[in-house]
C-alpha cells in the first residue's frame, strides 16, 4: 500500500512528534525562512563555516528517548565546511573543504568531534585567508598551480573505512587516508604506483563479505577498482562508456557493475566544471552492465532521459532481470543556481529545480529498461550493507521539501516487497541529512536495523543525531542526542 | 660541443676542461631528488622549441644521491628553459596513470608550476649569460 506524503505529514503532526521535538528545543531562532539576528535566514546555519580547527571531542546530550543498547560504533560523515573567507564566499557548495565528523556511540553516550581534511587546497587557502583553487563551481586564482587532480581535491564528499583505515572521499581525485581515531590526515591514498592521483568516486560499493568496488571517472573512460577486504587492490581495469557523462554514483548487483550514463555531458572538464555541462536528452539514460569477473563482458540497457546523483542498490532475479533503485530527475538540478545561492543565504524556491523521485529501474534480460516511480520525493537513498547486491526489502532516504528553504524535511522508507512507504516529517524547522542503516543485534532482515543520521534543528540552532527503527520510521525517533552547537550540513557518511 | 655528466664526472672534468672563450656555459643542478634510483631525463629548450616536440639539447643523468648536475657548453647567450622528469623505474618513459597524469616526479626551470598543463614559457624561462650561468631546480 502506498500512502501519500501528505498523509504522513498529517500523521506525524497528529502523533504529536513534531510538537514533542519542538518542546525540547530552545527557541532562539526564527521560524523556517525567517531572517534571524544575523540577517541571514535560519536555514543558512547549515552553510556557515566550521571552526578552522574543527570540533574537539564533546559529549552530546540525550534529549529524547532511550538509546538502543545494541547501538555501538561510529558514524563518520563528510561534508563541505568552509564557505567564506572574510567577505569572499565560495563559488559553489561542492567546493568547500571537507570536514570529517566522528560521532562515537557507546553505552548510550554520543561524542562528536571533527577535523578538516588537510589537503593542499585547504592548507594554502587557510594560509592566504582566501579561496584560490579551481573546482566544480569555482574558476580559481591564476596563481594557484594545478599539476594533478589532487591539487584541487576538496576531499569533501564521503568517507569509507577499509580494514580499519578511514578514507575521506571526493570524486575527481584520490581518496585521502585519515587516522580513524584522531581524524588526522595522512595523505592521498595510492592503491598502486601506476594509479597515483587516479580519481576514486565518493560512492564505493562494499559487498557483504567486505570486498570493495569503485570507479574512476575521466570523461568517457572509466576505471574499475576491485579492492580486497584487507584494503589491497586486487584488480583494476578500464571500460569505455562512450560519452563524458557526469557520474557521481553507480550501482552493483552480486554479479554485475551497472554504470548509469546520464545524458548530462561535459566534454570540457575545465573549471568551473559546472559551466561545461550540456543536457542531451536525445541519448536517454543508458546503463552499461559489466560482468564483475570479466570487464570485457558488457551489455547496454536503455531508459528514458533522466538525471541522477544517487542510487540505492541493485539485485538480480533468477531470469537475469536486474532491479535497482535510484533518485531520478526529469532534468539536471545543477548549473542553474543550486549550490551557489545557498551559501550566500539568498536561496529561493526557483533554485530548487525539479524534484528527485525515488524510482525502481527494471532491466529485463533483453530490451529496454522500465522506470517505476514510487512518488517519494527525496535524496540520499541508503540500504542495509548486509544486503548490498542482494534482494532486500528497504530503501531509506531523506524526503520532503520546503518552499522556503533548501534541504529535506523528513525521512522515508520504501519497502520493495510490499510496495509500502513510510515517512516521518520533522517539520519546517529541521533540515534532515542522510540516514544510514545499522544492523540490530540478531536481526534476520534489513527491517531489523536502526537508521542513524544528523538533523539540523533550526529553532535551537544546534545539530542533533537521531535514531529510528528502520521498520517503523513513521513512529518517529527512538532517541535524539543534541550537541551544544551546530555544524554545517554534510553529504555522506559510513558506520563503522 | 655539449656534454652531460653526473656530479662526480663534472668535478673531475672541471680540472681538465678549459672554458671556451666565446661560448656561454650552463650548469643545471637538480636537487631534492626523493629516490636514489633511475635517471633524471632533462631537456633544454629555447622559446621556439618549448611548446613543440623536440628540445635543443638534453641530458640523461644517473641518480645516485639526492642531486645531479648537467652542463651545456657553447650555448648562444639568451633565454632558455628546462623541463625534466625523474625516470624512477628506468624504463625510458615518463609514466602516467591511465588518465595521462604523470606518476613520476617532474619539474621545470625556475621551479615553475603548471596550471592544467606544463609550466608556461614565461614562467620557466631564464637567461644564460655570456660568461656562464648556473641554474638550480628543486624537485617537489
Amino acid at each position: 500500500m502506498e500512502l501519500s506524503r501528505r498523509h504522513f505529514i498529517e500523521a506525524g503532526l497528529g502523533a504529536g512528534m513534531v510538537g514533542t521535538l519542538g518542546a525540547c528545543a530552545m527557541n532562539t531562532r526564527g521560524a523556517d525562512g525567517v531572517a534571524g539576528a544575523s540577517g541571514q535566514p535560519a536555514w543558512h546555519l547549515g552553510y556557515q563555516n566550521a571552526p578552522a580547527n574543527g570540533f574537539e571531542p564533546e559529549a552530546m546530550k540525550l534529549v529524547f528517548g532511550k538509546p538502543p543498547a545494541d547501538l555501538s560504533g561510529s558514524l563518520y560523515r563528510n561534508g563541505p565546511a568552509q564557505f567564506q573567507y572574510g567577505d569572499q564566499y565560495a563559488s559553489h557548495w561542492f567546493d568547500g573543504d571537507g570536514l570529517i565528523h566522528r560521532i562515537a556511540i557507546e553505552d548510550g553516550q554520543a561524542v562528536h568531534k571533527a577535523r578538516f581534511v588537510e589537503t593542499r587546497k585547504r592548507r594554502e587557502e587557510q594560509t592566504a585567508g582566501a579561496f584560490l583553487a579551481p573546482g566544480f563551481g569555482t574558476l580559481g586564482d591564476e596563481s594557484y598551480y594545478v599539476e594533478s587532480s589532487d591539487d584541487v581535491n576538496a576531499a569533501n564528499t564521503s568517507v569509507m573505512v577499509v580494514d580499519g583505515e578511514l578514507l575521506a572521499l571526493w570524486e575527481a581525485g584520490s581518496a585521502f587516508a585519515m587516522d580513524a581515531d584522531s581524524l588526522e590526515t595522512k595523505g592521498p591514498k595510492v592503491w598502486r604506483d601506476d594509479l597515483k592521483a587516479m580519481p576514486f568516486l565518493a560512492h564505493p560499493k562494499v559487498e557483504p563479505d567486505g570486498r570493495v568496488w569503485n570507479l574512476a571517472v575521466g570523461g568517457s573512460r572509466v576505471g574499475i577498482y576491485r579492492i580486497g577486504k584487507s584494503g589491497g587492490l586486487e584488480d583494476f581495469g578500464m571500460v569505455d562508456i562512450g560519452r563524458a557523462a557526469y557520474i557521481h554514483d553507480w550501482t552493483m548487483s552480486e554479479r554485475h557493475l551497472i554504470i548509469l550514463v546520464q545524458p548530462w555531458i561535459n566534454e570540457n572538464l575545465r573549471p568551473p566544471v559546472v559551466a561545461g555541462f550540456e543536457w542531451q536528452p536525445q541519448h536517454g539514460l543508458q546503463m552499461l552492465i559489466v560482468d564483475k569477473d570479466d570487464f570485457t563482458n558488457q551489455r547496454w540497457a536503455q531508459a528514458p532521459a533522466r538525471a541522477f546523483f544517487h542510487t540505492g542498490s541493485a539485485w538480480e532475479e533468477n531470469d537475469g532481470t536486474i532491479k535497482f533503485d535510484v533518485v531520478l530527475y526529469k532534468e539536471p538540478v545543477l548549473g542553474v543556481g543550486g549550490g551557489a545561492a545557498e551559501i550566500r543565504g539568498d536561496w529561493t524556491a526557483a533554485d530548487a529545480g525539479v524534484d528527485g523521485v525515488l524510482t525502481q529501474v527494471i532491466i529485463p534480460p533483453s530490451g529496454d529498461a522500465r522506470l517505476i516511480e514510487t512518488g517519494i520525493i527525496g535524496e540520499f537513498p541508503q540500504v542495509d550493507a548486509r544486503y548490498r547486491g542482494k534482494q532486500r526489502q528497504l530503501t531509506a532516504l531523506v524526503s520532503g521539501t520546503s518552499p522556503n528553504r533548501p534541504g529535506a524535511t523528513g525521512l522515508s522508507t520504501q519497502n520493495w516487497m510490499t510496495g509500502e512507504s513510510r515517512q516521518f516529517e520533522f517539520g519546517a524547522d529541521r533540515m534532515v541529512e542522510e540516514f544510514l542503516f545499522v544492523p540490530k543485534a540478531g536481526g534476520s532482515s534489513d527491517k531489523d536495523s536502526w537508521l542513524i543520521g544528523p538533523v539540523l534543528n533550526l529553532k535551537a540552532g544546534v545539530t542533533e543525531i537521531c535514531v529510528f527503527d528502520a521498520g517503523n520510521v513513521s513512529d518517529g525517533p527512538v532517541c535524539i542526542w543534541q550537541a551544544d552547537y551546530s555544524w554545517p550540513l554534510g553529504f555522506h557518511g559510513t558506520w563503522a | 660541443m655539449t656534454r652531460t655528466s653526473s656530479l662526480i664526472a663534472l668535478i673531475a672534468a672541471s680540472f681538465v676542461a678549459a672554458p671556451l672563450a666565446s661560448a656561454a656555459d650552463l650548469t643545471v643542478s637538480v636537487e631534492g631528488i626523493a629516490d636514489a634510483t633511475g635517471s633524471i631525463m632533462l631537456g633544454l629548450f629555447d622559446e621556439a622549441t618549448y611548446n613543440g616536440d623536440g628540445s635543443i639539447d638534453g641530458a640523461t643523468l644517473v641518480v645516485e644521491g639526492t642531486s645531479v648536475i648537467a652542463t651545456f657548453e657553447g650555448l648562444e647567450p639568451g633565454e632558455y628553459a628546462v623541463r625534466l622528469y625523474h625516470d624512477v623505474n628506468a624504463d625510458g618513459e615518463m609514466n602516467t596513470n591511465p588518465f595521462g597524469m604523470p606518476t613520476e616526479p617532474y619539474a621545470f626551470s625556475n621551479d615553475a608550476r603548471g596550471r592544467f598543463g606544463p609550466a608556461k614559457w614565461e614562467a620557466a624561462k631564464f637567461v644564460v649569460e655570456a660568461d656562464g650561468t648556473a641554474h638550480t631546480i628543486t624537485m617537489n
